[in-house]
Formats: C-alpha cells, sequence, structure tokens
C-alpha cells in the first residue's frame, strides 16, 4: 500500500528530497552547526518560512482540493502558538518565581507561588490574578494537546454549523473572516486574560534550556518545522490520494452534483476542514517560539488573506505550489520590507523599496489571478510536461 | 537559495552613511529600529528622520572617538515579531553599537529578549507604563510618574476634578496606567465610584455613547475630568464629538497622554481650545536650544513639520550616548553603559536631564493647553522629576527597585532584598 | 476703545470709592499668587482685589484671566502686554498709557490655569451679572452654573429683575431657583424650589438633587439620631469585608491581615529556624501561619488580629447607617422624591439617546455598506477594495478643501467630484480587471485585494501616513439637542439624511428606471438580457461605478464625523461585507435592515457593559456568524429563481 502511495505520487518523494537536501543545506552554512554563512536570525527566518509552507498547504488543500476559500485559517495557526506559548511563559515564569520566593524566611505557600507567577506574568497588563483559561498552562503535555484540540473542535464545531446550514462560496469566506476578527478582537481585550495586545512574549527562550546558545535551539526548530512540513506533506498528499481525494475533488467542481451522487459531502467537508485546521494549529505551535512573541495582531483578518495569496501565487491545488508561493512571497517580503533591495533612482523621484514594495506586491496579486491563474506551481508543470 | 540567501544578509540592512569624506574605517554603528510602514509609521518615520538628522549633525561636529557616525536603517513595519528578528539582524549581522527604536510597548517586549541574549543597548524614546526594568535598555520618555502622575495632581490641585473618567484605547499603556492611576486617586481620597474607566479599540470612531457617558457623570454634582489615554487616530474621532457636544475645557476638561503636535495636525483645533495634554517636551517651549533644534528639524524634514515629545527624548538620549562613549573611550556597551549612569545633558525646554540608574531620565513635567493654531501653551511646568521604573501605587510594585548601577539588578524586592531576576519581565 | 466705554459704564454701576491705592500698589502685595497663580492659593489676593472697590478691577481681571497681563523681570511690575512685530508693548495698568516696547524675553508672560481662571471667572461675576454687555451676563452666569456657591445666590437674586433678554432672564431663574433648592433660607422655600426641579432633565439640577441628598456613613451602637437615609444589612447592601473594614476606621477595632502583612509579622520573630515553637520549614502553609500567629499574640508579641469570629461579633454589635448630612428631614423627602421623579424620567430619555445612537450608528454601517450592497448584493462581485474607494472619496475631500477654504462650498465641490472620482476608478477596475473574472468569484476577491493594498500604500506614499484634516463646514458644528439628555450632532443627523438620501436613489434606480430594469436582467440572466438586445458589459460597467461613486460619497461624510487615513477603509470593510450578508444579498432593503440590526445590537451591548466597547464588536460579531447560520440568506431573503445558489 505505501510502495503504491509513493509510486503513485512521485512528486511526494521529489518534495521531501528537496526539502531533505534543503535542510541539510541550511544545517551545514548555519552559525550553529557548520560555515556561519547563514546568520542565527536567518535561520529563525527559515524555520518560520517552512512553519508558513506548512499551514500553505494546508490551506491549499482546503481551498485548492475541497474549493473551500477558507479566511480564517490563521486563526487556528493563532490558537496553536497561544496554546504553547502559555506554557512557555508560565514554565519561565515559574523557575523565576520559586527561585525567589525561596529566598524568604519563611517558605511560601501554594497560594503565595501561584499569586507571584500570576503577579509576574498579568503585572504588565494590570491584573494579578489566574484567568480560567490558564488552568492548564502548567503541563507541557495538556497545552501540547489543546494545541491540536481548540482548533480541531473549533473547526468542527464552526464547520458543523456552517456546513450543515449550507453556507458556501464567497459566503463561508466571509464568516470566517468574521471568526477570525471575533478572536482577534477577543484576544485584543485584556479581560480575556492573555494579555491583550501584548500578547504572549519571550517565547523563545525554551524553560529548561536556558544554558543553550539561540543558534542552537533556532536549529533544534528549524529541523523540527522541516520535519512536520514533511510530515503534513505526505499526510495530506496520502488524504488526496486514492478515492477520498477524488470525492472532495469533485465536491471542488460540482458540489451538488457529489450530492446527487449519494455522498454525504458535508462530512467530507468538515473531515478536510478540521484537519486543515489541526496542521494550522501544529505549524502555530513550531512558529511562535521561533518568531519569539503572539498577539492578536497574528490573527487579524489580513494575515488569512495573505496565506490564501501566497496559495493562489503558488498556484492552488499543487500542494508544492503552495509551498513555492509561500517561501517565495514571504522571503521577498522580508528582502523588500528589510530595505534589501536597492532604491531606483528615476532622476526626479526616488523609489523606495519599503513605501513600493506593498504597491508591488498588490499589482503582483492582480496579475498572478488574471494571468497566470495557475501560479508558479504551474510553470512546473509546464516544464514537466515539456520534458516528458 | 543559498545565492539567495547570502545577498539577504549582507545586504541586509539599508545603510546610510555620513557623506562627509573622513577616514571612515572607524566607523560606529547606530541601529535605528522605527516602523517605516504599517500602522505605527505614522509616529515612527518621524523619529528615524530625527535619528538621521542627529547623526548628521554629529558626523559633521567630528563623530564620536574620531570615527564616523553610520545609520543602519531596517523596517519593522508595525509588525511585532520583526522587532524581535530585526534586532537580532542589526546586532549580529549589522553589528550595530547601538539601537534606537521602538514605540508600542508590545514592540519594545518583543525586541527585549533579544537584546539581553546578545546584549545590545537601545535607547526607548516613548512614555510608557512602567513595570519592566532591562540592563539593555534606557528608557528616555517618560514613566507614569513622569507624565499621569503630575497630570492627575494638576486635575486635583488646581482644577479642584472631583471625580474621573479614564478613557483608553485598549492596549498595554492605558491598562497599566489606568491601574495605577486608580490606585493613586483612591489614595488621594477619591472613591471608587467616582472613577469611570472605558477601554475602546484602536482607531475607533463611534464616540458619541462614551461622551454622552462622560457628560452624565456630572449628575451628583461632582466636577468632572477626563484621563485620556486614547490612542493616535481615535482622538480625532472623540475630539469631534467633544466638539460637537459643546464640552469646552471649562466644563470637563481632557488631559491627554497620547495627544501631540503631530496628532493635532489631523484636526481643526479652534474647538478644542483649553483641552489639555501631559508630556515632558512642547514645541511652543521658549528657549534657545529648543529654537535651534526646531529650525535644524525644519531645515531637514520640510517646513511644515512638527517637532514632539519623542523626539526629545531621542534627541537627550542621543547626546548621552555619545558623550558616555567618548567619556568611556569605547563604543563596548557595558563600558558605554556605566558611563551612562550620571549622564547630565541640557532639555530642549530648559533645566537639565540627568540619567539614572534605574536606566530613566529626571526631566520636567509640563502640562500645555491646545490652542487654535494646533500648538500647546504651557501652562504648568515642574521641576525635574526623577522616573521610578516601578511604580509606588501597586502594591506588588511598590516593593521592587531597579539600580543597575549599585545593586545590579532591575527588579530588587526591597521587602526580602533580594534581586528577583536579572533578565526583564517580558 | 470699546474698552474704556465699557469701563466707564462698570465705574458707573459700581459704588463710588476712593482712589485710596493704585491698582498697581495692591497687586505688588500679592505679586507672587498673581504671578504664579494657583487655585487655592489665589483665593486672598482674589478677595483683597474685589475689596479694594478700585474702578479698573474688572477690567485687571479680564485681562489677567485671557492670559494679557505680563510682569516685567526686573521689578516684577505688572502690565498689560500686546505682542507686535516690534516686540511686546506695555500698557501701564492703572495710567493705561503705553510704557515701552520691549524684548519679550524681559518679561513674563501669566498664565492662569483653567481653575484660577475659573475663580477668576467667580470673582467677576458680581461686576457682570448687570453688565450691559450680554456675552459678560452669560459669561457671569456659566460661572455661577460651573460653581453653585452659596454666596452666588444674593447677586444673582438681585440681578433678574433688570434682565432685558429673556432666554437669560429664564437661565438666572432656573439657576437661582437651583441655588435657593440647596442655600435657600427657610424649609418652604427650598422644599417649593425642590419641587420645582422634579420635572428638570438637566446634569446641573439633577446634581443639585444629589448634593442634597449627600449623605455619609455612620456605624452606631443602636438607633442613630441622625436625618437617616437607609440602614445598611450586612452582606445585602454591604459586603462582610466592607463593613468591619468600615468598623475597623470608625472603631479602631483590629484589621483583618493580610497574607503578606501576615508573613511579615511573623517574619519579625523567628528565633533559631522557629517561629513560636514552631520550625519555620511548616509553615508553607496559612492555617498554620494563622495558629503561630495566635501563639505570637498571647505572648503578647504582636497586635491582635481580627478573626472570623471578632468579626461576626462586631458586626453583631454595630449597626451601620447611611445618614444625609442635610438635617432637614422635609428638606430631604422633597428631595428623594424629586430625585425618583427624575430618575425615570432620565432614564427613558437615556433609552432614547441611546436608540438615536443606534440610529445614527446603523446609519452610518448602511452608508459604509450601500455600495457593496450593488456590486456584491446585485452583481455578486466581492469587492475587497470598496474599503479603498471609500478612502478615495475622504482624500478627494482633503484635497478639495486645500484648494477652496470655504468649508461649505468645498463640502458642496467634493461630494460630486468624490462620486466621480471613485466612479471612474469603479470603472476602470471593472474593465481592467473584474469583468475577466465573473466567473470565478473566489479569485475576484485575491485581485481585488491586491487592489486593495496597491492602493492603500499608495495613498500612504501621496499623503503621508499622518491622519489628515477633513473639517466640516460651520453649520454642521454642535448638536441638535432635544432635551438636556437627549441630543445628537448635526453631522451624524446629516448623514442618517444622506444614508436614506442614498437608500431612496438607489431604489428608485433600481426600480424605476430603465438603468435598473436592465441592471436587474443582466444580474438574473445575461443571456437573455442580451438577447433583448441589452449590452451586458456596458450595464455591468456603469453598475460597478455606481457602487464606487457611491463609496466615494460615503467616504467624504465618514472623514467628516471621523478621521482621514489611509487605512480608514480597513476599518469598514469587514463590517460592511457583514451588514450586506446578514441584510440579505441582492437587496437593498436588506442591507438597511442589515445595518438597523447592527447598529441596534452593537448599541445595545455596549449599554450592558459601558466601560468596553471591544467587547461589544466582539459579541456582535460572534452574534452575526451564528445568525448567519440559522439564516443563510440574511433578513431579507429573495425568493425564487433570482435567488440563485
Amino acid at each position: 500500500m505505501r510502495k503504491s502511495f509513493f509510486a503513485e505520487n512521485p512528486s511526494v518523494l521529489w518534495f521531501l528530497a528537496c526539502l531533505g537536501l534543503f535542510t541539510l543545506g541550511v544545517t551545514v552554512l548555519a552559525e550553529a552547526t557548520g560555515a556561519g554563512v547563514i546568520s542565527t536570525s536567518f535561520v529563525k527566518t527559515l524555520g518560520k518560512v517552512l512553519c508558513l509552507c506548512l499551514i500553505a498547504i494546508a490551506m491549499d488543500v482546503v481551498w485548492g482540493y475541497c474549493g473551500i476559500l477558507s479566511l480564517g485559517h490563521f486563526a487556528f495557526f493563532g490558537i496553536g502558538g497561544y496554546a504553547v506559548g502559555m506554557w512557555l511563559m508560565y514554565a519561565r515564569t515559574e523557575a523565576i518565581v520559586t527561585q525567589n520566593l525561596a529566598e524568604r524566611t519563611i517558605p511560601p505557600t501554594p497560594t503565595e507561588i501561584n499569586d507571584a507567577i500570576a503577579t509576574q506574568i498579568f503585572g504588565v497588563v494590570g491584573s494579578t490574578e489566574f484567568p480560567m483559561i490558564w488552568a492548564f498552562s502548567h503541563s507541557l503535555a495538556l497545552q501540547l494537546l489543546l494545541v491540536v484540540l481548540v482548533p480541531g473542535l473549533l473547526a468542527l464545531v464552526f464547520g458543523w454549523l456552517a456546513f450543515r446550514s449550507r453556507v458556501t462560496g464567497v459566503y463561508l469566506s466571509i464568516l470566517t473572516q468574521a471568526m477570525t476578527l471575533a478572536l482577534a478582537l477577543y484576544l485584543f481585550q485584556n479581560d480575556s486574560g492573555l494579555r491583550g495586545n501584548n500578547g504572549l512574549s519571550g517565547l523563545q527562550n525554551i524553560p529548561g534550556f536556558e544554558a543553550i546558545p539561540q543558534s542552537v535551539i533556532s536549529m533544534a526548530f528549524f529541523w523540527a518545522s522541516a520535519v512536520a512540513l514533511g510530515l503534513g506533506y505526505v499526510l495530506f498528499a496520502r488524504v488526496l490520494s486514492g478515492k477520498m481525494g477524488s470525492v472532495i475533488r469533485a465536491i471542488r467542481d460540482g458540489e451538488a452534483r457529489v450530492r446527487f451522487l449519494g455522498y454525504h459531502v458535508e462530512s467530507y467537508k468538515l473531515f478536510i476542514f478540521t484537519l486543515t485546521a489541526v496542521v494550522a494549529g501544529i505549524a502555530g505551535a513550531l512558529y511562535y517560539p521561533q518568531a519569539g512573541i503572539i498577539n492578536p495582531a497574528e490573527v487579524a483578518p489580513i494575515a488569512s488573506i495573505y496565506l490564501a495569496v501566497w496559495v493562489a501565487i503558488g498556484g492552488r491545488g499543487r500542494l508544492y505550489g503552495a509551498v513555492i508561493g509561500t517561501a517565495f512571497v514571504s522571503l521577498l517580503s522580508s528582502w523588500f520590507t528589510g530595505g534589501g533591495a536597492p532604491n531606483i533612482n528615476l532622476g526626479f523621484y526616488t523609489i523606495q523599496w519599503t513605501e513600493w514594495w506593498l504597491v508591488l506586491l498588490g499589482v503582483s496579486f492582480v496579475a498572478v489571478t488574471l494571468f497566470f491563474p495557475g501560479g508558479i506551481g504551474m510553470i512546473f508543470e509546464k516544464l514537466k510536461r515539456n520534458a516528458s | 537559495m543559498m545565492k539567495f540567501a547570502k545577498t539577504l544578509t549582507s545586504a541586509a540592512a539599508l545603510t546610510i552613511a555620513g557623506s562627509a569624506a573622513m577616514a571612515a574605517d572607524c566607523t560606529v554603528k547606530v541601529g535605528v529600529l522605527h516602523s517605516l510602514s504599517g500602522t505605527m509609521a505614522i509616529s515612527e518615520t518621524t523619529l528615524k528622520d530625527t535619528m538621521l538628522m542627529l547623526v548628521d549633525q554629529q558626523n559633521a561636529k567630528g563623530g564620536v572617538l574620531g570615527c564616523d557616525l553610520e545609520a543602519v536603517v531596517v523596517d519593522p513595519a508595525s509588525d511585532w515579531p520583526l522587532f524581535a528578528e530585526k534586532a537580532r539582524e542589526l546586532l549580529t549581522v549589522s553589528k550595530v553599537d547601538v539601537i534606537f527604536g521602538s514605540w508600542t510597548s508590545v514592540s519594545r517586549k518583543s525586541a527585549l529578549p533579544v537584546l539581553e541574549e546578545l546584549n545590545g543597548l537601545l535607547f526607548y524614546p516613548v512614555q510608557y507604563e512602567g513595570e519592566e526594568s532591562s540592563k539593555n535598555v534606557f528608557y528616555t520618555g517618560a514613566a507614569p510618574n513622569q507624565q499621569a502622575i503630575p497630570a492627575v495632581d494638576y486635575f486635583l490641585e488646581e482644577l479642584g476634578v472631583e471625580k474621573f473618567a479614564l478613557l483608553g484605547t485598549d492596549y498595554v499603556y492605558p491598562r497599566t496606567t489606568n491601574n495605577i492611576l486608580e490606585q493613586y486617586l483612591q489614595d488621594n481620597g477619591i472613591a471608587k465610584d467616582d472613577i469611570f474607566v472605558n477601554y475602546t479599540p484602536f482607531g475607533h470612531s463611534d464616540w458619541a455613547t462614551i461622551v454622552a457617558d462622560v457628560v452624565a457623570l456630572g449628575e451628583d454634582g461632582k466636577s468632572v475630568g477626563v484621563i485620556s489615554t486614547i490612542n493616535g487616530d481615535a482622538n480625532i474621532g472623540f475630539y469631534k464629538e467633544l466638539a460637537a457636544a459643546g464640552i469646552s475645557a471649562d466644563d470637563i476638561p481632557v488631559v491627554a497622554f497620547s495627544v501631540g503636535e503631530e496628532e493635532l495636525s489631523g484636526l481643526d483645533t479652534a474647538n478644542l481650545e483649553g483641552h489639555l495634554a501631559a508630556w515632558n517636551y512642547f514645541q511652543s517651549a521658549e528657549s534657545d536650544v529648543n529654537a535651534e533644534f526646531i529650525d535644524a528639524w525644519k531645515a531637514f524634514a520640510g517646513e511644515e513639520r512638527v517637532t514632539n515629545d519623542p523626539m526629545e527624548a531621542h534627541f537627550i538620549g542621543f547626546n548621552m550616548w555619545v558623550n558616555a562613549v567618548e567619556e568611556a573611550g569605547t563604543a563596548d556597551v557595558d563600558a558605554v553603559r556605566t558611563a551612562m549612569y550620571g549622564q547630565e545633558f541640557p532639555n530642549l525646554t530648559g533645566g537639565t536631564a540627568v540619567m539614572l540608574p534605574n536606566h530613566h531620565l529626571a526631566k520636567p513635567v509640563l502640562i500645555g493647553e491646545i490652542q487654535a493654531d494646533g500648538q500647546f501653551d504651557i501652562i504648568s511646568k515642574t521641576t525635574e522629576v526623577p522616573g521610578d521604573a516601578w511604580t509606588d501605587f501597586l502594591p506588588a510594585s511598590a516593593v521592587l527597585k531597579s539600580d543597575w548601577k549599585e545593586l545590579g539588578c532591575g527588579m530588587y524586592n526591597t521587602e526580602t532584598s533580594s534581586c528577583v531576576q536579572i533578565k526583564s519581565n517580558y | 476703545m470699546i474698552r474704556i466705554f465699557i469701563m466707564v459704564l462698570a465705574l458707573m454701576c459700581l459704588p463710588p470709592t476712593a482712589h485710596a491705592q493704585e491698582l498697581q500698589s495692591l497687586l505688588q502685595d500679592h505679586q507672587k499668587s498673581i504671578a504664579k497663580p494657583s487655585r487655592k492659593t489665589v483665593g486672598p489676593a482674589l478677595a483683597a482685589l474685589v475689596a479694594s472697590g478700585l474702578s479698573n478691577v474688572p477690567e485687571f481681571l479680564e485681562n489677567w484671566q485671557a492670559k494679557e497681563v505680563y510682569s516685567r523681570k526686573d521689578d516684577g511690575l505688572f502690565f498689560y502686554g500686546v505682542k507686535s512685530t516690534d516686540g511686546l508693548v506695555l500698557t501701564d495698568i492703572d495710567a493705561k498709557d503705553v510704557v515701552a516696547t520691549v524684548d519679550p524675553k524681559t518679561a513674563q508672560q501669566i498664565k492662569p490655569n483653567g481653575g484660577v481662571r475659573k475663580e477668576i471667572a467667580s470673582a467677576l461675576v458680581q461686576f457682570q451679572l448687570s453688565d450691559p454687555d450680554l456675552t459678560r451676563r452669560t459669561g457671569a452666569v456659566d460661572a455661577i452654573a460651573r460653581n453653585m456657591a452659596g454666596s452666588m445666590l444674593a447677586p444673582l437674586m438681585g440681578s433678574i429683575d433688570n434682565e432685558p433678554d429673556a432666554n437669560l432672564k429664564a437661565r438666572k431663574e432656573k439657576l437661582a431657583n437651583y441655588l435657593n433648592a440647596r442655600f435657600g433660607a427657610n424649609s418652604e422655600d427650598r422644599i417649593a424650589s425642590i419641587e420645582k426641579i422634579a420635572d428638570d432633565l438637566s446634569v446641573d439640577g439633577r446634581a443639585i438633587l444629589s448634593q442634597i441628598l449627600a449623605t455619609k456613613f455612620e456605624v452606631t451602637e443602636g438607633a442613630t439620631k441622625a436625618n437617616l437615609a437607609a440602614t445598611f444589612v450586612v452582606g445585602k447592601d454591604i459586603s462582610r469585608s466592607e463593613a468591619y473594614d468600615l468598623l475597623v476606621s470608625e472603631k479602631g477595632l483590629p484589621p483583618v491581615l493580610s497574607d503578606n502583612e501576615l508573613r511579615l509579622a511573623l517574619e519579625d520573630h523567628v528565633e533559631g529556624g522557629k517561629i513560636a515553637g514552631i520550625p519555620i520549614a511548616q509553615l508553607n502553609d496559612l492555617t498554620k501561619r494563622n495558629t503561630v500567629y495566635d501563639a505570637l499574640v498571647t505572648e503578647g508579641l504582636v497586635p491582635e488580629r481580627a478573626t472570623d469570629a471578632s468579626i461576626d461579633a462586631a458586626l453583631n454589635r454595630y449597626q451601620i447607617h447611611n445618614v444625609f448630612l442635610e438635617q432637614d428631614r422635609a428638606v430631604t423627602d422633597a428631595a428623594v422624591k424629586a430625585q425618583s421623579s427624575v430618575q425615570t424620567r432620565v432614564g427613558v430619555n437615556q433609552f432614547f439617546d441611546l436608540s438615536l445612537d443606534a440610529v445614527s450608528l446603523a446609519s452610518i454601517y448602511f452608508l459604509a455598506a450601500v455600495g457593496l450592497a450593488i456590486t456584491f448584493g446585485v452583481m455578486g462581485v466581492i469587492n475587497m477594495a470598496h474599503g479603498e474607494f471609500i478612502m478615495m472619496g475622504a482624500y478627494t475631500g482633503y484635497v478639495v478643501q486645500q484648494f477652496v477654504p470655504n468649508y461649505t462650498a468645498s463640502l458642496i465641490v467634493a461630494l460630486p467630484l468624490a462620486f466621480i472620482v471613485t466612479f471612474a476608478a469603479g470603472v476602470a477596475m471593472e474593465r481592467l480587471v473584474i469583468r475577466w473574472l465573473y466567473n470565478r468569484p473566489l479569485e475576484t476577491l485575491l485581485a481585488t485585494f491586491g487592489i486593495s493594498i496597491a492602493l492603500q500604500q499608495l495613498a500612504k506614499n501621496i499623503f503621508g501616513t499622518q491622519a489628515r484634516p477633513l473639517t466640516s463646514p460651520g453649520w454642521l458644528d454642535g448638536a441638535w439637542i432635544i432635551n438636556d439628555v437627549v441630543q445628537i450632532s448635526y453631522i451624524r443627523i446629516a448623514i442618517f439624511v444622506l444614508a436614506l438620501l442614498f437608500l431612496g436613489l438607489l431604489l428608485f434606480i433600481l426600480k424605476k428606471t430603465r438603468l435598473g430594469l436592465e441592471v436587474r436582467a443582466v444580474t438574473q440572466n445575461p443571456r437573455m438580457a442580451a438577447s433583448m438586445g441589452i449590452n451586458p458589459d456596458k450595464i455591468k460597467m456603469m453598475t460597478f461605478g455606481l457602487g464606487s461613486g457611491i463609496a466615494g460619497i460615503a467616504g467624504v461624510a465618514i472623514g467628516l464625523f471621523a478621521k482621514v487615513t489611509s487605512e480608514m477603509g480597513s476599518d469598514y470593510i469587514v463590517q460592511s461585507f457583514m451588514t450586506v450578508v446578514v441584510g440579505g444579498v441582492g437587496n437593498v432593503w436588506g442591507t438597511l435592515a442589515g445595518a438597523a440590526m447592527i447598529g441596534t445590537f452593537q448599541k445595545g451591548v455596549e449599554w450592558l457593559n459601558p466601560s468596553n466597547t471591544l467587547a461589544a464588536q466582539t459579541y456582535m460579531i460572534l452574534f452575526i456568524i451564528l445568525f448567519i447560520q440559522f439564516r443563510p440568506k440574511g433578513i431579507i431573503a429573495l425568493k425564487g429563481r433570482a435567488a440563485g445558489d
């Protein structure tokens, strides 16, 4: 069975090989492990890009294959990040607080320890008590479970409601957008107990590994992201192959017909929606320890729209297209906004890319949708066709 | 990919070098970490320009230690995680000696772990909520006791306000500041019921109901005042609604902590005369250094540009840093930090700012009334107030003290005489 | 000239007094408190000035208030100063002649702050109440309204009879009634005044009643002799800990120790690793700490602490009352009655006020969304750049104001111009981009999003990131005041009217014109329409232009009442889509219903939780999500084939 899967999908093997080579290449050139050509900050950038690629293939599955344009997948990504971030903050603070309280003459009571941790974490937003949602934050295992569970459940409930009422097309897009907006607004409130606009910060400091330099930690996260991307790719390729994949694609192309054929369309959609949400949550949980901070702006509607754009530019309906599009656009974006691109002096006006990059990006979306609906992935397809 | 990565890292920072042809084999690099795009570009671009001007001026004076200064400008694009990424890039790739930057608290908190890990040096120029002290950050903006507390004192003492409406945008600075103020007001005999608190989202525009609520506060015969920590654009709608409701500063005075000359340029101030703002600097301050600074700024950035408080903070911070480097004889972070303590530099508003061992400045607090021309009329000026990292008005913070010079600790518990943590809380 | 004339008049009103003293020398006696005035210290100086009876005191006070008094740095003498191009022109206070023109740096401008200005205004009241100048009399009445002191009652009463202006006379009478209710000589008078306030809605009137009814706590054993407002039941009117805290401060009972105070107290008594014989390692438990503390109490080492039992005993022993500061029972009874009648009426009016706000918010949502109701609702095109059309309209308004300085004229120019600009932009977008994507709606979304971010950034590059002023004409300033509670600003009324106009216009175009007929035909069945001789391309272009143009006008309106920034569009885009979807696509009435529902719901939540506007928005969106689940086609769903799928 497995053999036939890879044989049927040679692109999966190709992708895994490329990913492996890339990971090894970066490792060899990185500061921590090799030549030092690639700086730690760039390793972190690359690691983050891999996580974005992971959520992008999830987006590609849900949109490119199943035809649901979700403009809310970054909500799941953010939830994953918050779930892991809560543990990171709690554990880090707990270590500091217990060490400090131990210096008191009288040993602290459990309530005192708890209050001190709460003050330390929430003092910055003017509160001194643990909100309910932090109930599991002391346990890494439980929080990791939440990384999968909360996005999964949210997607399940939301999807069940939406698909049951036959909300489709652009309506569903707007509804998912409303979902992520509601989440962002909720998180923005300080009363929500996740530190409002400040969010959770200092996530790059992993409790228990304080002695290990960031160059090594960033490498570890880079590898973890690469492995997650590889596994995610295989998982989705597996889901999309065979009969199930055909049904899913059929739903995209003609939902009503599939329904008339006797398939329970809603269940398929719900399965895909939930599965991709879970993967998005995992991607988020890997992304934010590398970014160092998560805050509500991360789940604002615009983020999910960008996600759709990456997939579109890379080419919908091809998993590797999503990866290429994401890596290409997000790296290019960081190059332009970082001031890396040289300014163009027209004599009467100097084009500064920090100012004009977004204009260029916007225009290229239009160009891609109008002229290259297949995206960058299409170019590969054409090359392959020419070769064979 | 690899080649691309190389270009990316080598060209990671846009470099703007002073054009003076000096023996520049020993440049000292100054990182500028301000958003040039996104929501915060409104405020931060001005500070980037200020830094470029200050670097230019210093190079014209001969640089520091006989070396040219070079400004390395990056754009964190109002994207908070990018502040951490760009700070790392500045410190490890561009190898800058000091960073001037950040505006929002969250961007500072984002960059903090990186600064502490790599032992960088950041000058943070904006008024903030306090409750933080990092070995690697000098806070040249106002702490709450240098802006909020004196403004509330002014309300209590001079305007005789007995009932307070604390209106703020829902983020950390207003939340913490209002928390401190609530406690401070209660300590000063204002009942809890006489403090109305409201939080609105960024860019809020529908103010009618809130303004009506504030007016209704006067129904028990107490004189009402508004303490506004409303941020940025939202102020425009707020002041417009205030003017429409016919609320004059004589009826319900409003003192704002986030409204400066820049923000006022977005609206017609004719109906707002007499409302207040508290800062450490106003463009209208009458002094020779200020006139000189304004002239230089207008020549550098354009005739219609105004100056504001964070610009003064950068002005003081940068000059103190230059003097500290000269004194230390090196741009090395630890040496410069030691040389920073006790640095004095004249304020633009008169008097002298002093860098304290808790990495805050001692600065005077000014209260200004809005005038029809969009400038402030300074009606109150205190003597220099030393900045306090940990507020005295919240029980959890009252026992904490920051002293990097003697105690080597930013979060020292005076009750147990122990250092809670060497790193800052982010 | 006018000033001198007024001064002479003011002189005539004053009792003739001998000029025993010059004003300058009197001012010098109080040099410090006048040169650096503070609300708390300026009182004696003001009293002395008023008591001196000097004829030029009112003039001085007015100039002082207007920040026109300067103090010469050399000798501290005061002058009236006017800044001119040559320097500062100083005028003598007594002789009224120009003394010198000096360098502004040699004289200190005296800037009394708001609090001091209020005090000065109060001092000026007695000079101004009968002043021939109406604005001064109004100013004096304002000053009394801001500072309702008992001393004002007599001069105010005295000035009512000779007041020529009917409006001001009514105001004076009302104020006198307020003052009389609180400071009147006898109970009957006061009760009569209080009963008059019973049908008053103003904040001032309510304030007077609250002040009459001001209370304080009183702790007694047994009944109180004071004018009782209410006796508190612990656990119902007042919490147990609050009640005990009150007893602690009033009766000096031992305070409740906080956990931290307990710990600190114990830490002072550590002896050889033990406290009261118990090893400190065991004290990581609160009950144990309490036991140890009690042991220390018996040893007399620490003060007693409050225990549950002692708190109960104390609460049983004492009664806590709320008593009126006002001793006269008849007065407080009348005031209580008046207050309850006022409160009911205020409650009703506040509801109306909130409803007006809701209507206003709904009209703003409607205005922002109505363009979408056409492009998205009728044509089915997702235009993410709709918000940027709103922004373009607002910037058009701003640019017009740069060239046409008259605000009314500029508005008249800006509204049609904004329509033309965004109409053109809409048509261009439709021709260049959207028409290629009519059968790919999801991709329209992406392409228009691209246009949206490009336009936003372009606006930033052109106009800068700072908000730009768009000022409404003078006749839109201020508010329509229905009564003291219910009021709404004119600019919001204007937006409401504009929204109604658009509603009418759109309904007219879609239902009554040839264009509307063709639009409906093309959207329902383009091929059939084409075969009937309608040019679908042209119709779609015109429709899209119309929707965009309306967004432009909405932009001017929104800019007038809020702000003009490059990001203003993105503030409205998600809300606008939701308005259209909730209302029901393809129907202008639906958009109206959607806007009304969202506006009302949001104001409702704000009313329930007034301190957190953000929560109101969150709940509103959650509500919308749920609503759509149960009514996917919106409030007003189209029936039949037109609904499509």
